[in-house]
């Protein structure tokens, strides 16, 4: 399995410097995330419902433990099949718009993100971490908008410290247990474990984002192409929430009780602070941005409940915050790309000009303001119901979100798709090519379809924290 | 146990294939949604026919953890008679939408979403437990939404549906956090469940209170009371049809259901002389607001405002049956009104001003008389079935409740008589006060405006003579009726003169009516009526100054000039170092200050490991 690791990385440099300018790399780029995702599946499949799929050790250096142990569990296994859906829609997202170093990028992402899900080992974890931000630099800032470089640095430098956090912490933990294999780590070994605890938590926080770490975000979503507005929330979101639950609190749970009250906290405030700043935003994509952070407070809440249902609900939630802001992000990056510009109240009308990608929209909004049969309402609801019963009858506060969601959502449904017909959508040619309006489609059913039938992914998902039965982290 | 699937499933199957078919031809949709109400209807009938104990339906929507959440099916005599409503007046609705809609270029998304609509309902009112219940709420919020801004190209329709879509949310989110308080509390979503847990006394007197509240806050949001009700006057904005849909079969009715779906709770919980309060105070806001409007279609809806809370008050009062009687009896006259309403309309060149029209008696008498027969009953003037619903609320305030909430209740209850006569006069008798409309004025076709309209003017004369059946129905439990000797009497009395000054102000004597409005007292008292009290202007006050430019420009500020300032500060000083190490501002600068800064993190980590070794 750990070709699958590192063949992106060669291959797509290769790819690219045989093939050249080539369609041939978005083909082999889009059958090979084909492939990544039946393979995620295949991986599910085999994966015991308790304990690890072992895929063996590679690499080893016994001097200090930096070996590359691959396994995988029920909760890896879900976020690579996340992943790399994700990757498969991306692609067709970028379909017709994008040059060949494009793809050959994309490519190269893989190959480390996989790493990233896979691995046991910290140090290897750590190396694949930062790995992935090579390419998301280089997209970014290649495809990115004016203040591309700006964005891009930001996002870089940001993340890097929150790493040299995470760094920090990983080799605490190696000095007091005498591993880097989580799988050999004990609480009960670590001397320091709060202080790691802290460490970990502010490095996760940063890529979830939580506040106050939050502000590389709407910078770098705005830069960035839209479908690396997907990536940057599907993928790299959900590693910083899949790090927090890996490490954070599945390895120090003690830990994690100390500070559950720390986390809520910080999920609550994100959930509103975020909520008020998508309110007051008139740039739809910075609007989107925010709702998106919004919704990631939502999952740090969920994890801070420590519970079999609570962390259940956190990975739901993850999954449909993926789904819901993906095409948000899209759709704003296309109507950027065709109007010109990215303020609400230039547009209007949408419904008359496009009404299909209207639709979408309005589907992917409503997924964010939590309406029912959506998947936004099924992690909401989870979310509510974990909360109050770990934390009492304040957290009913969390239906305060659905409020705020639901106004500037509907506002920006008023402002964009409907009203009167505005000179700069009346000009504008909203065509999309078919792959394109095809990626759109299926995030729009993927999200009604799996907020109709949720146990089609809850059952995966009940089997990945099943070990919290009763309570007992 | 099928048909009630059916019931679940047709709807939304219904809309897809009739969006589906309408695309291909546009005749198709309608036939499609006609047909699909008809199925419904005639679904809910069979059940209806064949009832004889609840049918329980128990399924388990998806677990997570250790937690369970159902989604099961429930249909007794109370969510029958809903049933009956959504179905019978929503296939009603579409029959009349034939001629209505005909000339509306969107005719497969209109009927899709009305029949999304109605699902919504049949989901509420169905539903087992409190979580389908909330799906089936907010579906049909979302369609309400749709509907009311249907015609979303322009700007009014489009802020009305902003406006219902929010006002209504303000009050979800109360039942959102109740449905898991009462989850955590008593360990059950399940309506019956929660009514006994809460008549035994399980669940902690402060929660139970509460979560009373919260769900009837919702109810308020829903139901059109104060002081969320302003977005019930601005849904006026969409189709007629759409209007008679919210506020005669589906939507409004939701908020009163949900209250007596939990009356035992609801009883235990100690919290119905508040809910009687609110309702009396929306009553008189509503009827009092309904007498100056110069919209019919507003005056309908004041008046809607002002008999839902009768039936709040009904329940209020203590009287499951008395409540619900009245709903069903409104649900079925003010479907009747509005679509009068919209015959009118549609027939006088789209004109809503009262104050344009006048005289159509004569140009549409069928229609007239079946306005005639809906206003009666609005009135509550004997046999129709409004008499029988209203009075026994009035009276049974009297008994039960206090004197302030029965005064309301009274006053309110009479002014109905004064709107609606004031509405029907100046519709359909006198002089027309503008020529070009009048003449314009075509009469309506008999079968597919006349016809339905003729049903349920039928059926308001109907429901008069079985309006003990119903509340037996409805709860078998004795209905402890409260009797009024001297009321009935007064009432008559005191209705006789309104209809007196009615049609002394609005037919014989204008000049003395102008007179007496240009008053300035009576000027500011009509602004103040006219505006709704300015409820909504005062909201819109809050949610904008405070919240949006308060609140979150605030907290906009702090992140832009705080948060954000001092994170900036850090790459800035990144790149001054390399500035200062001779290299230029482009690409390669950023890269090479985070290669940098990856620099010292290898090195720090080299420096630990030597550390260690």
């Amino acid at each position: 399995m750990i070709w699958l690791i590192f063949l992106p990385l060669l291959i797509a440099p290769l790819l690219y410097l045989i093939f050249g300018k080539t369609p041939m790399v978005k083909y082999f780029t889009l059958g090979y995330f084909v492939f990544l995702l039946l393979e995620s599946f295949a991986l599910l499949g085999t994966t015991p419902p308790s304990g690890y799929l072992e895929l063996g050790s590679f690499l080893s250096v016994e001097a200090f433990d930096f070996v590359l142990d691959l396994r995988i569990d029920y909760l890896s296994a879900i976020m690579l099949i996340l992943t790399s859906a994700l990757l498969v829609l991306v692609t067709l997202s970028s379909w017709s718009q994008m040059s060949a170093s494009y793809f050959a990028l994309l490519l190269f992402f893989s190959g480390p993100i996989f790493g990233v899900f896979a691995t046991t080992n910290l140090l290897w974890f750590f190396i694949f971490w930062e790995l992935t931000l090579v390419p998301m630099y280089f997209l970014v800032g290649i495809w990115g908008g004016e203040r591309r470089i700006y964005a891009a640095v930001k996002f870089f430098l940001y993340t890097h410290v929150a790493s040299m956090l995470i760094l920090l912490a990983f080799f605490i933990l190696y000095k007091e247990s005498g591993y880097f294999d989580i799988t050999m780590i004990k609480e009960s070994m670590i001397g320091s474990a709060s202080l790691v605890w802290w460490l970990l938590f502010i490095g996760f926080a940063v890529k979830m984002p939580i506040f106050p770490f939050h502000t590389w975000l709407p910078d770098a979503h705005v830069q960035a192409p839209a479908p690396i507005s997907v990536l940057l929330a599907g993928v790299l979101l959900k590693m910083g929430a899949y790090a927090m639950i890996r490490f954070a609190i599945l390895l120090l749970p003690h830990q994690a009780q100390n500070f559950a009250i720390v986390m809520v906290v910080l999920g609550v405030i994100t959930l509103v602070y975020a909520g008020f700043m998508a309110l007051y935003e008139t740039h739809l994509k910075k609007m989107i941005a925010y709702s998106s952070i919004s919704h990631m407070g939502l999952v740090l809440i969920a994890i801070a409940t420590l519970s079999f249902d609570g962390l259940g609900a956190a990975l739901y939630e993850m999954i449909a915050h993926a789904f819901i802001i993906s095409p948000l992000f899209l759709i704003a990056g296309i109507l950027h790309h065709k109007t010109g510009s990215w303020q609400m109240h230039d547009m209007g009308g949408l419904m008359q000009k496009a009404p299909y990608l209207s639709a979408v929209f309005v589907i992917a909004g409503l997924g964010a303001l939590g309406m029912p049969f959506t998947m936004g309402f099924i992690g909401e609801f989870t979310i509510l119901i974990s909360a109050i019963k770990s934390f009492g009858y304040p957290l009913a506060l969390i239906a305060l979100g659905s409020i705020i969601a639901a106004s500037y959502m509907i506002w920006s449904y008023r402002r964009v798709i409907y009203g009167e017909l505005s000179a700069l959508v009346a000009q504008s040619d909203f065509r999309l090519g078919g792959v394109e309006f095809g990626a759109l489609v299926i995030f729009a059913l993927v999200i009604v379809i799996l907020g109709i039938f949720p146990h089609l992914i809850f059952e995966s998902i009940n089997t990945a924290f099943a070990q919290f039965v009763g309570g007992a982290l | 146990m099928s048909l009630v699937s059916a019931l679940i499933w047709l709807p939304f199957i219904g809309a897809i294939v009739t969006f589906v078919l309408g695309k291909r031809n546009e005749k198709l949709a309608f036939w499609s949604a006609y047909l699909t109400s008809g199925l419904l209807f005639v679904f809910a009938l069979i059940t209806f026919v064949g009832f004889s104990e609840p049918i329980v339906i128990e399924t388990t929507w998806f677990s997570y953890g250790e937690i369970v959440v159902p989604f099961g099916f429930y249909i007794d005599s109370l969510a029958l008679v809903m049933l009956l409503i959504a179905t019978g007046l929503g296939f009603l609705d579409i029959h009349f939408s034939h001629d209505y809609m005909a000339s509306d270029p969107h005719q497969p998304r209109y009927y899709a979403k009305v029949l999304f609509f109605i699902g919504g309902m049949i989901v509420l009112v169905s539903a087992k437990e409190l979580t389908g219940a909330f799906v089936g709420w907010e579906l049909m919020g979302l369609a309400s939404y749709w509907l009311i801004s249907f015609w979303h190209h322009q700007k009014a329709p489009a802020d009305a549906g902003v406006s219902a879509f929010l006002f209504t949310k303000m009050g979800d989110i109360f039942l959102f956090a109740a449905m898991g308080l009462l989850f955590v509390a008593a360990g059950s979503f399940d309506f019956q469940t929660l009514n006994a847990l809460a008549t035994q006394g399980t669940i902690h007197p402060t929660l139970l209170y509460t979560v009373a509240l919260f769900i009837f806050i919702a109810a308020i949001g829903k139901s059109g009371q104060f002081p969320l009700f302003p977005w019930l006057m601005r849904a006026m904005e969409g189709p007629t049809t759409v209007s008679a849909l919210i506020h005669g079969a589906t939507m409004v009715n939701s908020g009163i259901y949900i209250v007596a779906r939990l009356f035992d709770f609801y009883v235990a919980s100690q919290t119905l002389l508040i809910i009687a309060g609110v309702g009396a105070l929306s009553a008189f806001i509503g009827a009092s607001s309904a007498l100056v409007q110069k919209e019919m279609k507003k005056i309908l809806a004041y008046s809607t405002m002002s008999h839902l809370s009768l039936a709040f008050i009904g329940l209020g009062a203590g009287s499951l049956a008395m409540g619900m009687a009245h709903l069903t009896n409104h649900a079925i006259f003010k479907a009747l009104l509005f679509l009068s309403a919209g015959a009118v309309i549609m027939s006088a060149a789209h004109t809503k001003d009262i104050f344009k029209l006048g005289g159509l008696e004569r140009k549409m008498p069928l229609v007239a008389l079946f306005m005639l027969v809906g206003a009666m009953s609005l009135s509550g003037i004997p046999p129709f079935s409004g008499f029988f619903s209203k009075d026994a609320i009035i009276a049974s305030t009297i008994a039960n409740t206090s004197t302030l909430i029965a005064t309301f209740t009274f006053v309110a209850g009479l002014l109905s008589i004064a709107y609606i006569t004031r509405l029907w006069v100046m519709l359909f008798l006198g002089t027309p006060r503008n020529e070009t409309i009048y003449h314009k004025t075509t009469a309506p076709s008999n079968f597919w405006i006349a016809l339905p309209l003729g049903i349920m003017a039928a059926l308001t004369l109907l429901m008069g003579f079985y309006q003990e059946e119903l509340k037996h129905f409805i709860d078998a439990k004795e209905a402890h009726e409260a009797h009024m000797g001297w009321l009935m009497p007064l009432l008559f009395v005191l209705m006789a003169l309104l209809v007196g000054v009615v049609y002394l102000f609005y037919f014989r004597r204008a000049d003395v009516r102008d007179k007496l409005a240009a008053q300035p007292l009576m000027k500011s008292i009509h602004q103040v009526l006219f505006n709704g009290y300015y409820i909504e202007k005062m909201i819109f006050w809050f949610a904008h100054t405070m919240v949006v430019q308060g609140i979150a420009r605030a907290i906009f500020w702090f992140d832009r000039y705080v948060v954000d300032a001092f994170i900036d500060a850090v790459p800035k000083i990144a790149k001054s170092i390399t500035d200062t190490l001779g290299k230029t501002h482009n690409v390669a600068v950023g890269y090479q200050s985070s290669v940098m800064l990856l620099g010292v993190v290898i090195v720090l980590f080299v420096l630990l490991l030597k550390g260690l070794v």
